[in-house]
């Protein structure tokens, strides 16, 4: 090992970061209950939820028509559930990191030459491309939501559920980073996962039609608060405007808060993880 | 010979419990180096300083030349560790684990896959190649981990323990390896242990209690120096509160025997003639290792391990689970 120099640094890194990616992967390609979890999810929410309820949502429902909007409810929900796969899956695979943790193979990567940084870019490229596959999965059922997608919807569209999973999967890192076992992992996760799904306007609309003044007629100021607060809505609206063209907030914003959250989170996750 | 390890000084506390207390010596490159003490006595603490995962609290730590506290990854590039606890993945096959720490120390892919092939002939896991590693027994797990971290051609090996929990047959496998390693490349190997019976084929052997260096010598030396001829007595019922009377400094074992350190045959016969008829068994160890550590430290080294009051007093002076 007396080679050193660029070609070593180079070769310590990109390898490196490979082989970390590459294990995150295959343990979830070999983890059956994930992948499982994974399409039954989707399924639920786009087949049951989105069918049962999409009369429900049409403007002439009862005779009266409220508002009218150029989408179903359907439609409407699909970007959120394929928020809400990358979330679960994202958040989920930091408990891989916990794994490490209980059963010591954290250590044979820390006695290895490559800085926490690298390490921990490739952990959680990892999980996010496995939340990214995750995320995919529900593209799919694309079909049964009656959208029909350009090539560049779906680019435009990957590439901000590809943010997403890597923002949320850094903050399943600084969970797992405070949380010592599994156990309370899950239960925590729900805790997080489940809030900020619900109040990230995912199942019930913000009308556009309506203004501010006739929202907060409709909706309770609290509940207008925290959805304006959660960074999910504007993950979700980004979605939407990929998927369905339409944007509750401006185009900027999604994309914004999408790369801010990655950039958050991974620098909170790395702090806490070159204390580890 | 050049100095593999050098290591000055070194001390660690946890909370109020000192851990190492100035801790300093130098390992020969290429030597065998055994660091031999009960359960707690400092051995992974140190090893894991070593293995530049925990930084001391003072003292200074040189691996191959380098200081090991400044640069702690090119020291890593120099060093192969198997810890205590198991660190493969066991949802990943025996290759890959091997592949991953190739990867992960930057070895180039062509004498990454030659490596891997030589080191698992060595260890005599060829065919288990491709098999998940939740499927291997302990003993196998512990060959593919020493396989494995000498996938980057490290020169110096730091083993933790590595025969404990093993049957015997893979104990003494884990030791042939060892001794074929070394015959065949330019490898320094630290290996910790409880077991006595093991360092008599290291180089040296540094016994280590309550964070302090005892004694550092070959194990012939040890011998020569501090080892005592030990009888064992196993004395009928009447007599072993007199014997205990008689030699304070006699250690009782939970089975009813007795270990009297002997000053030669002089003492063997005096005792006898007091005591030869109201004894059931009596044998006569000569020295060895075993009674080097019980003359060092006044205890036999498998006593710690045995009474859970001596572990659970420490575990308390710790400060419990509460410290974690």
């Amino acid at each position: 090992m007396s080679e050193s120099g660029l070609a070593y640094t180079f070769r310590l890194h990109a390898g490196g970061l490979y082989a970390i990616w590459f294990r995150e992967v295959k343990r979830a390609v070999r983890d059956r209950g994930q992948l499982i979890g994974g399409v039954s999810r989707p399924l639920l929410w786009v087949l049951i939820m989105g069918i049962g309820l999409n009369p429900y949502f049409r403007g002439e429902v009862y005779g009266e028509v409220r508002f009218v909007v150029p989408y179903t409810y359907l439609q409407f929900i699909f970007p959120a559930v394929i928020a809400l796969n990358i979330m679960y899956t994202s958040i989920q695979s930091a408990v891989s990191v916990i794994w490490d943790r209980q059963f010591g193979f954290l250590r044979e990567v820390l006695v290895s030459p490559l800085p926490r940084a690298t390490i921990l870019l490739g952990k959680i490229l990892g999980g996010a491309t496995v939340a990214l596959f995750h995320g995919c999965l529900v593209l799919v059922l694309a079909r049964f939501a009656d959208l029909s997608l350009s090539i560049g919807d779906i680019a435009r569209g990957l590439l901000l559920m590809a943010l997403l999973a890597f923002g949320l999967t850094s903050l399943g890192v600084v969970i797992a980073g405070r949380i010592r076992s599994f156990e309370g992992f899950g239960v925590f996760s729900n805790a997080v996962i489940l809030p900020l799904y619900f109040t990230s306007s995912s199942v019930f609309p913000l009308d556009p039609s309506l203004t501010n003044a006739q929202t907060s007629v409709i909706y309770p100021e609290w509940l207008m608060i925290v959805v304006r607060f959660n960074p999910m809505t504007y993950a979700v609206d980004a979605l939407r405007g990929a998927f369905i063209h339409f944007q509750q907030f401006d185009a900027w914003m999604g994309p914004a808060v999408l790369v801010g959250m990655a950039v958050v989170f991974f620098a909170m996750a790395l702090r806490g993880f070159s204390k580890a | 010979m050049t100095a593999a390890i050098q290591i000055g000084g070194v001390s660690k506390r946890y909370g109020r419990t000192i851990a190492l207390d100035a801790v300093s010596f130098d390992v020969a490159a290429q030597e065998v180096f055994a660091l031999l003490g009960p359960n707690g006595a400092g051995k992974t603490t140190l090893l894991h300083i070593l293995s530049t995962i925990l930084r001391p609290d003072s003292g200074t730590v040189t691996i191959g030349g380098v200081d090991a506290l400044t640069h702690p990854t090119r020291s890593r590039r120099d060093i192969g560790v198997v810890f205590q606890e198991p660190s493969l993945d066991d949802r990943l096959t025996v290759f890959e684990n091997l592949n991953f720490h190739g990867l992960v120390h930057g070895v180039p892919g062509a004498l990454r896959r030659r490596r891997i092939a030589e080191l698992l002939d060595l260890v005599e896991l060829t065919d288990w190649r491709d098999k998940l590693v939740r499927t291997l027994s302990s003993g196998m797990k512990r060959r593919v981990e020493i396989a494995r971290a000498l996938t980057h051609d490290s020169r110096i090996l730091f083993l933790d323990e590595p025969t404990v929990g093993l049957d015997a047959q893979s104990r003494d496998r884990i030791w042939r390896y060892i001794a074929r390693l070394r015959a065949t490349r330019d490898l320094t190997v630290v290996v910790t242990t409880h077991y006595i019976e093991e360092v008599e084929a290291c180089d040296r052997v540094c016994i280590i209690d309550h964070g302090k260096i005892l004694a550092l010598d070959s194990p012939a030396t040890l011998k020569a120096t501090y080892g005592q001829q030990l009888l064992r007595v196993v004395p009928h019922a009447d007599a072993a509160a007199e014997i205990a009377m008689d030699y304070p400094d006699a250690t009782i074992r939970p089975d009813g025997e007795m270990v009297l350190q002997s000053s030669g045959d002089v003492f063997a016969e005096s005792f006898l003639a007091r005591y030869g008829s109201r004894i059931r068994r009596l044998s006569v160890e000569e020295p060895s290792l075993e009674s080097v550590f019980l003359s060092l430290t006044g205890r036999e080294i498998r006593d710690q391990a045995a009474t859970g009051r001596e572990r659970t007093l420490a575990f308390g002076r710790q400060g419990g689970e509460h410290t974690r």
